[in-house]
């Protein structure tokens, strides 16, 4: 999910504790903002922390004036070979390509397990919003393809679009029954999204007061099932589990309504609980009641009048998807 | 009835002049218009309140619509606009900047329509409610703001070389101008907060130069020294966009611009960088339109909230600045206000289209850094009348903290933390004893 709903989940969390909402009151917002930055924190630590620190045994920089696929499949291939061949992981990062101040070239990788091969082409240019820009893809595309040595064991999608900001990576290392493992963004959801993290850091809020402590839990603890909604999994109990268990794969974490629905549950749910919390409410309704005007009923008007308008323009929703695959 | 629609026109069109002049804060208008009518008070003379109440209501409306043309088309954006700015520079910089101000004009009538018939009737009823929940909250949620905005930012570098310390810094050279940005800016706060530089007369106007420094002066630099050439621009007859871009844009600016309105000290800038987040929409046409729609829902909503009966929410200058004049209590009013918001929305909607093609015209034949040298001269002149040469000390100080952002691709938004840190600490009973430890109130 992205980083706002993780962070007002953090909030919605610290509004179901008592004393949180009880020292708000007494003007100490201290409990909310903890739950805010421990929903957000394994994020943070991952994507402004760790990825700087985390290592690569190949980095591949395509030359953005010669769009030539072959060279990234081939480095690609060469990964798999050398951990099919050594035992040892090997990690590989995909560098993108920026060619101006807010335009990048895209291309898109497949790891094909069962074809046994490795596919790279060139897209459009697109901005940092990844929006294709028109009149942008390559009159002369080429397939960069390379042959892989092993047979390899997908744990997420196959076809991997690299753009904007920072290149994914992948850490290919050989399981016992000889295949190739790829695992996808290795520095990403790993030991800072697991619970044995998320108690270490309660255990640390503790020393202020075990209040705070049960607040950081529950934020992390909330963290870590909202990501396993998606499609790549936490890494639950390192240092005893090593890998990652895979997502319910539900959902993307850029997917729009999912994102939403979650901010705005969480925002009733604070609201009720601050409501629940007033000792004589001067206004009495009931947390269904709530639901129903505040969300139910809003969201199946937004759905009907989405659904005509839809259906008064071509029959289907516009989407940023570019119209081309490897 | 006459009176009152010949004054929302008055303020509209009024408004379509200072709305084109970029830099010029649509509250420090009100301000002078305010103390215009204190003369005429004084001097025994009292203008009727359903003349200037429609009058000014005009003024905020149609301006919140039509500084579009500047942000996108001379690049001198307020608070609220800074997030259209480079979408809408980008369009400028491909000739589709008629375009990119008209969709985002779009986004400005649906915030109309929306105020006026969806939160119009539902306010009076429910954000009475709203506001007694969250009445003795309001501190830890500009706290939490706060921690969002400083905790969100992403690193634009380090996205290459060797692992290590290089790339790190590489990468927190952004976030780290960014923190640094909102910690001088919140300091800055505390000063003008805790030791007002301006005049007592000018009280009003504290504010102002800070602002203007921080947000404005900066892009027409920029803009002046470098040599950006606008290309040749198109005038389209449609805009790309359809009834599922204009919803999905009415919900998350109508929300980013809600919040703003309903939220003490959140502007429109932090409620758009919140819906954006909140609604995860990446087209750029969304984005854009979303912007429109927040920014009328803020400043427009915020005043019309003022207006709502059992609510009488008193949010940003220009409720501020009403509320001297005139303490709204009945119905009427409030219709009054809902009228005039509604007209003077459809007339700025009209004016748009025209303005925009003029003020091409104007790009065509003026060298836009000519342009961005002249918008410097008027705010500076502006902010020199109104606040004399302390407010141009502030005005430099200030600048000097917005380039920061704009020179490390940082986020501009944390200069906001002139507003931010100072009323944060306030409501939650530490602003003191941060001024006595900043040494500002022996």
């Amino acid at each position: 999910m992205k980083g706002i709903a993780h962070f007002i989940s953090g909030v919605a969390v610290a509004s179901f504790c008592p004393w949180a909402v009880e020292a708000a009151q007494n003007g100490n917002p201290a409990f909310f903002i903890l739950g805010a930055a421990a929903g957000v924190l394994p994020d943070t630590i991952d994507f402004k922390f760790y990825r700087f620190f985390y290592h690569h045994e190949i980095s591949v920089e395509p030359d953005p004036n010669r769009l030539d696929p072959q060279p990234i499949a081939d480095a690609v291939a060469a990964a798999v070979a050398e951990a099919a061949a050594t035992g040892w992981p090997v990690r590989v990062k995909l560098a993108t390509i920026r060619i101006g101040a807010d335009n990048w070239r895209q291309y898109r990788v497949k790891i094909d397990p069962e074809a046994g091969e490795v596919r790279v082409q060139f897209g459009p240019v697109v901005s940092t919003g990844q929006v294709p820009q028109p009149g942008t893809l390559p009159a002369n595309r080429p397939v960069g393809l390379a042959k892989l040595s092993a047979p390899v064991l997908q744990s997420y999608e196959p076809t991997y679009t690299v753009d904007i900001f920072d290149g994914p990576s992948f850490k290919f290392i050989r399981n016992q029954a000889g295949q190739v493992e790829i695992e996808f963004l290795p520095w990403h959801r790993n030991w800072s999204h697991s619970l044995t993290f998320g108690a270490c850091l309660a255990g640390l809020a503790s020393f202020w007061t075990w209040q705070a402590g049960v607040v950081v839990f529950g934020a992390h603890v909330l963290h870590v099932i909202e990501d396993q909604m998606g499609h790549m999994g936490t890494n639950l109990l390192p240092p005893f589990t090593k890998k990652r268990m895979p997502g319910l794969k539900i959902m993307h974490s850029g997917d729009a309504f999912p994102n939403f629905g979650c901010v705005w549950l969480c925002c009733l749910l604070i609201f009720w609980n601050l409501y629940a919390a007033i000792p004589e409410p001067l206004y009495r309704f009931s947390f269904v009641r709530l639901m129903l005007y505040a969300m139910i009923i809003p969201f199946a008007v937004f759905g009907v009048v989405r659904w005509l308008l839809v259906r008064a323009d071509k029959g289907h929703p516009e989407t940023l998807s570019t119209e081309w695959n490897v | 009835m006459i009176p009152a629609v010949a004054a929302v026109l008055a303020g509209t069109v009024l408004a379509c002049f200072l709305a084109i002049l970029p830099g010029l804060h649509i509250y420090n208008v009100m301000g002078l218009a305010a103390l215009f009518l204190y003369s005429l008070h004084g001097g025994g003379l009292a203008a009727m309140p359903e003349v200037y109440i429609p009058f000014m209501l005009g003024l905020v409306t149609g301006w919140s619509i039509l500084n579009t043309i500047p942000s996108v088309l001379l690049g001198a954006p307020d608070e609220s606009a800074i997030f259209t700015v480079l979408p809408g520079q980008k369009y400028l910089m491909i000739g589709r900047g008629y375009e990119g101000t008209m969709m985002i004009g779009a986004g400005s009538l649906a915030g109309v329509f929306m105020l006026v018939f969806l939160v119009g009737p539902f306010a009076p009823k429910f954000l009475p409610v709203a506001r007694y929940v969250f009445n003795p909250h309001m501190h830890w949620i500009l706290w939490v703001v706060i921690a969002f905005i400083l905790m969100t930012e992403w690193p634009k570098g380090g996205n290459r070389g060797p692992a290590g310390w290089s790339k790190f810094f590489d990468a927190w050279s952004t976030l780290g101008a960014g923190l640094f940005t909102f910690f001088l800016s919140g300091l800055l706060g505390f000063l003008l907060l805790y030791r007002p530089l301006v005049s007592v007369d000018d009280a009003f106007q504290n504010i102002m130069p800070a602002f203007v420094g921080l947000f404005a002066i900066p892009w027409c630099l920029i803009n002046a020294i470098s040599g950006t050439e606008v290309p040749k621009q198109y005038v389209c007859d449609t805009l790309n966009i359809n009834g599922d871009l204009l919803l999905r844009s009415s919900i998350a600016g109508g929300i980013g611009g809600g919040f703003a309105a309903f939220f003490p000290v959140i502007t429109g800038g932090i409620g758009g960088l919140l819906a954006g987040h909140a609604t995860a929409q990446r087209d750029e046409r969304v984005f854009m339109m979303s912007q429109g729609v927040s920014k009328v829902v803020y400043y427009t909503g915020a005043l019309m909230l003022f207006f709502a009966p059992g609510l009488f929410l008193t949010r940003g200058g220009g409720a501020l600045i009403i509320k001297g004049l005139y303490t709204p209590h009945t119905w009427a009013d409030y219709y009054l206000a809902l009228g005039s918001i509604a007209l003077s929305g459809a007339v700025s909607f009209l004016l748009m289209s025209p303005l925009t093609k003029w003020t091409l015209k104007l790009i065509k034949v003026v060298d836009y850094r000519h342009i961005s040298i002249f918008s410097l001269g008027i705010i500076t002149a502006l902010v020199f009348v109104i606040t004399g040469w302390v407010g141009l000390f502030i005005m430099t100080v200030a600048t000097g903290i917005g380039l920061i952002p704009v020179l490390f691709g940082s986020r501009r938004l944390n200069c906001l933390g002139v507003l931010l840190l100072p009323i944060a600490c306030n409501m939650s009973g530490i602003g003191e004893p941060v001024a006595a430890f900043l040494g500002l109130l022996k």
